[in-house]
């Protein structure tokens, strides 16, 4: 499956003859580590500039054959600094030693949808994220939480603290303002799902029901079901210039997943275990009360319930938010293989606890990928992934209901008693329409998902000479899913007869299937004695997906039951969507030895979601890299590598499903169904929104590899937007989609790599990146409007799109009129990555995020306020415009309606994310294990240790409202997010 | 280079055969829209069961926003408070605290107003695909006519009642866009012709071809539906002050001083698959949302006024937001309730507001009496100058149609608005909804 490792760039294919040509003498030896002397399989080793090529065996030794009059060998390795050696005249032994690419200097990046190609030489900036910086830093729970500021220019904000994951990515800025903003997801070649499929709990929090259409369930995206202990690596194509190959999806972006495979030598086993700990990062407090302003704030009935409390009060936030969970995870990974075949086969087992007892993440995954090669001609890749998650995430955020955690937390004053009695019966809870700890305990909200993700490739060598090559590489694959998503809430509730229907059971059954095929010829041409070399390849790819959602509500449940049948009142709706996308594709790369490397390519494709369905859409791409070390300038010194580098290219982003249609629903009264229009007026002709982006850049390596620095600057400009706009209601209609408008966005990235000691007994690596964005509604042919989830209007604060401003500006009331009070993006980020490693055992590694600016509309603190419970209520405060003493609760509930500038609050922060610190066991100290144990590490690991942020409320990431294209940001009664504390123990067998 | 054209030759060859077999591959079907009919399909070809779905769904449509819209005119009329954990705008904005406004872009204008818009497009598609049929009688055609008419004119109605002299928009059958905004007088007008128009469609009509829901004590055929009709007509011209035309419209109406008050239209409302329930059906005592009945209701009614019922005591007396109250409103007993279109009370009264304009105040105490006599208060015994008389209609207003989405109107046109309690120091009355700002902004455009 691992594409990049077929490095077809180079024409160095593992399948070349060595003896095609008369032999000169041959030259063997053996690949070691540097630094542990370990032998090296796998290792490929060519002649340079030439077809001739091998790779090590499971003991690190290879053997080649000479032509005459080159003597030069290319020893490259993934995870190792590529070496050139010359082979002495007259030695028919060579020993090489391969040091560790330490800051991933001759990494392979991809460049097309068969090819990659080596970092070095690419036009574009493409992320990459290793399994080491991915999963072996700490433990992290989903992948997409992995990935939260490892990627330069990604904004990644985690929509709240609740188990399972639920991540908003956007790459370079705002690329959609309506269509679907999360980048595609490629797993060894297949397009996997990465849907976000709502639980149904809106019947209960009747979230919708009031300031904003959506019913905030907080699902969580299904990237999160892959395992980051299989990843090998993520490389993140983060703009069209890099991802035009991938078409008419890749607007936002491609995050191109490789799994570990297994490698040719001894079996190895690695048996990890991690041990944590979860708990609630951040806690705000609570009111304290006295009789007066008890009375106050509920009236004589408040003061009566405090003074029954007799002076005793309640931690809610502790009782609710406080659980210690614990975090277990245990992987298994077995690989190996020989020359012909190659395993790996691992199994992930996850049991994590939430901060809020009853919530937690559980995952099984278990993985089968495979290598072999039938002859020089014929070789296959199989993958095998079956996972089960379940996902307790509680009933939390905002409601119209009483009903959630959150906002059941904040309602209740401290000195109200909501615990059980002796005989387990629950209060009720006088100050709201739930008591959050009965909700808690008795009732049950999960989503179980079990899935398939399978992959094959065949890849046909047609040809193999000097200086050609041609491949036939067919790639299919399947994604499915089954998700339970199961919500039960007994009759005892004490919100549950609120409807007249006591007890409710909510069941969503959805199922997903993603089909891909990849036909593709590769050509590769190297005329003989040029320098030069020419990769081709043509293909075609088809995409199908059929997704299909059954959900039900049963209300007024028979006692202690919870099956559909067993209640007097039964909702059920389907919802089904569906994608057909069919493509063809070229692609043209030039490289002068390696001084020069051009690409261009286009792909054109079709697909369901278009109004015209049989009309191809061109996405080109183009892209130059010259290396001006290998032009023979800048050599010598402490230059390695300069290289500038522009590419432009071109994706699209498809029309969300029925944007084309008007469709009316159903609607029953009397016993009779009917139908009634729906809100939205379908645009017959809709068309892909089309991003267009020009980057440029520079990367310069310095003494020895052991400064690296790379930076871009990128313009992006999307037009055609598939803008949702509001229709005037009098139409009948909501909304309508249409091709319009334009964007602009404008960024910097920049990373420094350094190494500032190297040695055995100490070792530092650092890395430093930087990025910002400026994003622009430069053309907007509609009124300004509130963005999907951007809020509650604009007297709590909203992200607002208009013409000549930032899509996530922020606005709100000053003085009764509306203006800019904010804006969701931030100013810039920063990431620090440092590594220190001593005497080759310890190892400590920490990776700090910083965001400067970016804010978040804090109604939690709204809420807090007008229940009366806000920690700082009664704080003396003077009304700067009127002089007068008041405090602070009441003046900001006086300011609700006049200004928002209060909810408008700064989220800049600084996240000390994962921290950790590994013992690497001398194997001196095995004792009698010394035979099977290869190696054994101990570590201890934390996430989120410290954030230092002035935002007021649980966490500056956070959004009330899932992952939206262009807001984010909206903060009510949120699940907080956690700190995870965990010890780590590694098996090598 | 020999070798490199026999490869380009096979490349281009393999290529020419993956792009072949594409041709193939590479197409797409045009699938419909899985989760509904197509508007254009039923446009295309209407058959009777398209329009009976379309009648059943316009019915249906016409509950949609109802709840919001009953919190609306009477939280602004001060009959009660919508208090919510969740949503401050209910006790803020609606009740003008501070110096809070009514937003044009938030759901109290919002949500009702585009509902009576989708009912409206309903009726209108109704209207289309009634013409474009083939197979139904003429007769058949003029009530389904007169049925659409109707709920046109009444969601008109429902939204002027909003926005007051802000106006509303009128749109026609097959339009994509509605027209200018039309002001408060001409769009008054302008819906009681529809009402006219509809009256005269179902006077020619001769069945409904399509089940119906709101009959309640009223034939549930083409003649109740023009008698209810009939009812809405001499609302608008109350609403006009157009008081013969009152007397007029209630003469074709179901009005009945013998029957009870109750019979009339009603939304229907049940817990069966795509159906919803009643929107302002709230637990009583409860401590998170709620509607408190306004203080004033029970400081106010009348020792003997047994309408009190309309209310009931909470445990304990609940404070929010600088609102205390000791009652819940208790007018929907249940989810399946029904919420009046308009009933038998209503038209009792306005016989009796219109006789008591005329100065025939014999009739005006006739009609109060069968009111006042339901509430166990007896016959009217005051003044019977129109002043006095119109005081009393008022109170009987209040009291018996209590959450029924009358009284702001009430009093909004009696120019009284002022006397409503103010309960927070700087609370204001607001006398109308400002237009939703789309409405504004493609006006202007």
């Amino acid at each position: 499956m691992d594409l990049s490792t077929v490095r077809l760039a180079t024409l160095a294919t593992l399948f070349a003859l060595p003896s095609l040509v008369a032999a000169q003498g041959t030259v063997s030896g053996t690949v070691t580590d540097a630094e542990t002397d370990q032998p090296l399989p796998g290792v490929t080793v060519f002649v340079q500039a030439s077809n001739i090529g091998t790779t090590t065996d499971a003991d690190g030794m290879y053997e080649l054959a000479l032509p005459p009059g080159q003597r030069t060998l290319s020893v490259s390795f993934v995870g190792y600094r590529s070496q050139e050696v010359e082979v002495p005249e007259g030695e028919t032994i060579l020993d090489i030693a391969l040091a560790p690419d330490l800051l991933g200097l001759d990494e392979v990046v991809v460049t097309g949808l068969g090819t990659s190609i080596r970092r070095a030489n690419s036009a574009n900036s493409v992320e990459t994220i290793s399994a080491r910086e991915l999963a072996e830093v700490s433990t992290p729970q989903t992948l997409d939480g992995a990935l939260n500021g490892k990627v330069t220019g990604a904004v990644v904000n985690a929509n709240s603290g609740a188990p399972g994951g639920g991540i908003n990515i956007r790459l370079r800025g705002i690329t959609t303002i309506n269509g679907n903003s999360q980048p595609l997801y490629v797993v060894d070649g297949v397009i996997i799902s990465n849907d976000a499929v709502s639980n149904g709990i809106n019947a209960i929090s009747a979230a919708a029901g009031g300031g904003n259409a959506s019913n905030q369930d907080n699902p969580v995206n299904r990237v999160a079901d892959l395992a980051p202990e299989d990843i090998e690596s993520i490389e993140i194509l983060k703009g069209p210039s890099a991802a035009a190959i991938y078409g008419a999806r890749a607007a936002n972006g491609v995050v191109v997943i490789t799994t570990k495979s297994g490698r040719a030598g001894e079996t190895r086993v690695e048996l990890s275990q991690s041990v944590g700990v979860t708990q609630v990062a951040r806690t705000l407090g609570t009111r304290q009360f006295t009789a007066e302003t008890a009375e106050e704030t509920f009236g004589a009935a408040g003061r009566e319930l405090f003074e029954q409390a007799n002076g005793q009060t309640f931690d809610y936030e502790e009782a609710l938010y406080g659980n210690d969970g614990l975090l277990l995870t245990t992987n298994l990974a077995i690989s190996g293989g020989n020359d012909q075949t190659q395993f790996r086969v691992s199994g992930v087992v996850k049991d994590d606890e939430g901060i809020i007892s009853s919530t937690g993440y559980e995952k099984q995954s278990g993985r089968v990928n495979l290598t072999h090669r039938l002859s020089r001609v014929f070789s296959v890749d199989a993958a095998v992934n079956y996972v089960r998650s379940v996902a307790a995430r509680g009933i939390t955020g905002n409601d119209n209901s009483g009903t959630t955690f959150g906002i059941g937390l904040i309602a209740t004053p401290n000195f109200v008693d909501l615990f059980p009695d002796a005989n387990g019966e629950f209060p009720d809870n006088p100050f709201n329409s739930s008591n959050f700890l009965q909700t808690r305990d008795l009732s049950l909200i999960e989503e179980t998902n079990n899935r398939f993700i399978g992959s094959g490739q065949l890849t046909v060598n047609l040809l193999t000479s000097d200086t050609q090559s041609l491949q036939l590489i067919g790639t299919g694959g399947v994604d499915y899913y089954a998700l339970d998503q199961v919500s039960q809430f007994p009759v005892e509730l004490q919100f549950e007869d609120d409807d007249g229907l006591a007890g409710t059971s909510i069941l969503g059954n959805a199922s997903n299937l993603n089909t891909n095929f990849q036909g593709l010829l590769v050509h590769g041409f190297a005329p003989e004695g040029q320098n030069l070399s020419f990769t081709t390849q043509l293909g075609v790819t088809a995409f199908d997906q059929d997704f299909n959602n059954v959900s039900s509500v049963a209300r007024g449940l028979i006692p202690n039951q919870t099956n559909l049948d067993q209640a007097s009142a039964l909702q059920t709706n389907q919802g089904r969507f569906f994608q057909n996308d069919r493509a063809v594709f070229a692609q043209e790369e030039v490289n002068w030895n390696d001084a020069v490397i051009g690409t261009v390519g286009v792909r054109a494709e079709r697909s369901s979601s278009n109004g015209n369905v049989d009309q191809f859409y061109a996405y080109p791409k183009a892209g130059l890299a010259v290396n001006l070390t290998n032009l023979g300038l800048f050599q010598g010194g402490a230059v390695d590598l300069l290289k500038v580098r522009a590419a432009f290219g071109q994706t699209g982003n498809t029309a969300p499903f029925g944007a084309k249609f008007t469709t009316f629903g159903t609607f029953a009264v009397g016993g009779n169904v009917g139908l009634s229009i729906g809100g939205q007026r379908g645009l017959a002709d809709v068309a892909p929104e089309r991003a267009s982006e020009i980057e440029a850049g520079l990367d310069l390596t310095l003494l020895g590899g052991r400064v690296n620095f790379e930076g871009t600057v990128y313009s992006k400009t999307v037009d055609d937007l598939l803008l949702t706009r509001q229709v005037p209601y009098s139409t009948g209609f909501v909304v309508e989609t249409f091709n319009g408008g334009q964007l602009q966005n404008n960024g910097i990235e920049l990373g420094l790599s350094l190494i500032p000691v190297d040695g055995p007994m100490f070792r530092w690596i650092s890395r430093t990146s930087f990025w910002t964005n400026a994003s622009e509604v430069t053309e907007l042919d509609v009124p300004p409007f509130q963005a999907t989830g951007g809020g509650f209007g604009s007297t709590l604060g909203s992200v607002r799109v208009e013409e000549g401003e930032s899509p996530t500006q922020i606005v709100g009331l000053q003085d009764g009129e509306v203006v800019q009070l904010g804006d969701v993006s931030p100013d810039f980020q920063m990431s620090f990555f440092q590594d220190f490693t001593v005497m080759r055992r310890f190892r400590v590694t920490a990776f700090g995020h910083w965001k400067k600016g970016g804010d978040v509309i804090n109604l939690t603190e709204l809420l807090l306020d007008l229940s009366g419970t806000s920690p700082d209520y009664d704080e003396p405060f003077v009304d700067p415009e009127t002089g007068e003493e008041t405090t602070l609760g009441p003046y900001r509930v006086s300011q609700l309606g006049v200004n928002s500038g209060q909810f408008v609050q700064d989220a800049s922060y600084f996240r000390l994310r994962e921290v950790r610190l590994d013992y690497d066991v001398a194997p001196s100290v095995f004792g009698p294990f010394a035979e099977s144990l290869r190696s054994l590490r101990l570590g201890v690991s934390a996430t989120n240790l410290f954030t230092i942020t002035p935002y007021k409320s649980y966490d500056p990431e956070v959004s009330n409202f899932g992952s939206q294209p262009v807001a984010s940001g909206v903060e009510v009664a949120p699940f907080p997010s956690s700190r995870n504390l965990y010890f780590h123990v590694n098996l090598g067998l | 280079m020999t070798s490199f054209l026999r490869t380009a030759a096979l490349g281009v060859a393999v290529g020419l055969a993956l792009g072949l077999s594409g041709c193939d591959f590479a197409d797409i079907d045009d699938r419909p829209n899985p989760n509904g009919p197509a508007l254009d399909d039923i446009l295309d070809n209407p058959t009777e069961a398209n329009i009976q779905n379309l009648a059943i769904g316009v019915e249906a449509s016409a509950r949609a926003g109802l709840g919001t819209y009953l919190v609306d005119v009477g939280v602004l009329g001060r009959e009660y408070w919508r208090v919510s954990p969740s949503d401050p705008r209910f006790t803020q904005d609606l009740l003008g605290r501070s110096e809070s406004v009514l937003d044009n872009n938030t759901f109290y204008i919002i949500t009702p107003w585009s509902a009576r818009y989708t009912t409206i497009r309903n009726a209108n598609t109704m209207l289309l695909a009634v013409e474009a049929n083939t197979t139904l009688s003429e007769g058949e055609k003029a009530a389904a006519r007169g049925f659409a008419k109707t709920w046109i004119a009444y969601s008109y109605l429902l939204n002027l009642n909003l926005t007051f002299e802000n106006g509303v928009r009128f749109i026609e059958p097959g339009d994509d866009e509605a027209g200018p905004i039309v002001g408060y007088d001409e769009s008054l007008d302008r819906i009681a012709a529809l009402f006219d128009e509809a009256y005269a469609d179902l006077q020619a009509g001769s069945t409904f071809f399509f089940p119906i829901s709101i009959a309640q004590g009223i034939p549930a055929t083409v003649g109740g539906y023009a008698q209810a009709n009939r009812g809405l007509a001499a609302r608008t011209d109350a609403y006009r002050g157009d008081w013969a035309g009152v007397l007029d419209a209630l003469d074709d109406s179901f009005v009945d001083a013998a029957a009870p008050l109750t019979i009339g239209a009603y939304h229907q409302f049940s817990n069966n698959a795509g159906d919803v329930t009643n929107p302002f059906f709230f637990p009583l005592d409860g401590g998170g949302d709620g509607v408190l009945a306004h203080p004033s209701f029970v400081d106010d009614i009348r020792d003997e006024d047994d309408r009190i019922s309309k209310v009931a005591e909470r445990t304990t007396p609940r404070t929010f937001d600088g609102l205390t109250s000791a009652y819940d409103t208790d007018v929907y007993e249940s989810p399946t309730s029904p919420i009046p279109v308009v009933r038998n009370a209503e038209l009792l009264l306005l016989r009796a507001e219109a006789n008591a304009q005329l100065g025939n105040a014999g009739a005006a105490v006739g009609a109060l009496n069968v009111i006042r006599q339901a509430a166990s208060l007896g016959d009217y015994d005051g003044e019977t100058s129109t002043g006095a008389l119109i005081d009393e209609v008022l109170y009987q207003r209040r009291y018996e149609l209590y959450a029924e989405g009358h009284r702001w109107l009430d009093l909004r046109r009696y120019g009284r608005l002022g006397t409503l309690p103010i309960d927070r120091p700087n609370d204001d009355v607001f006398d109308r909804f400002p237009l939703p700002e789309q409405e504004v902004l493609d006006a202007q455009s």
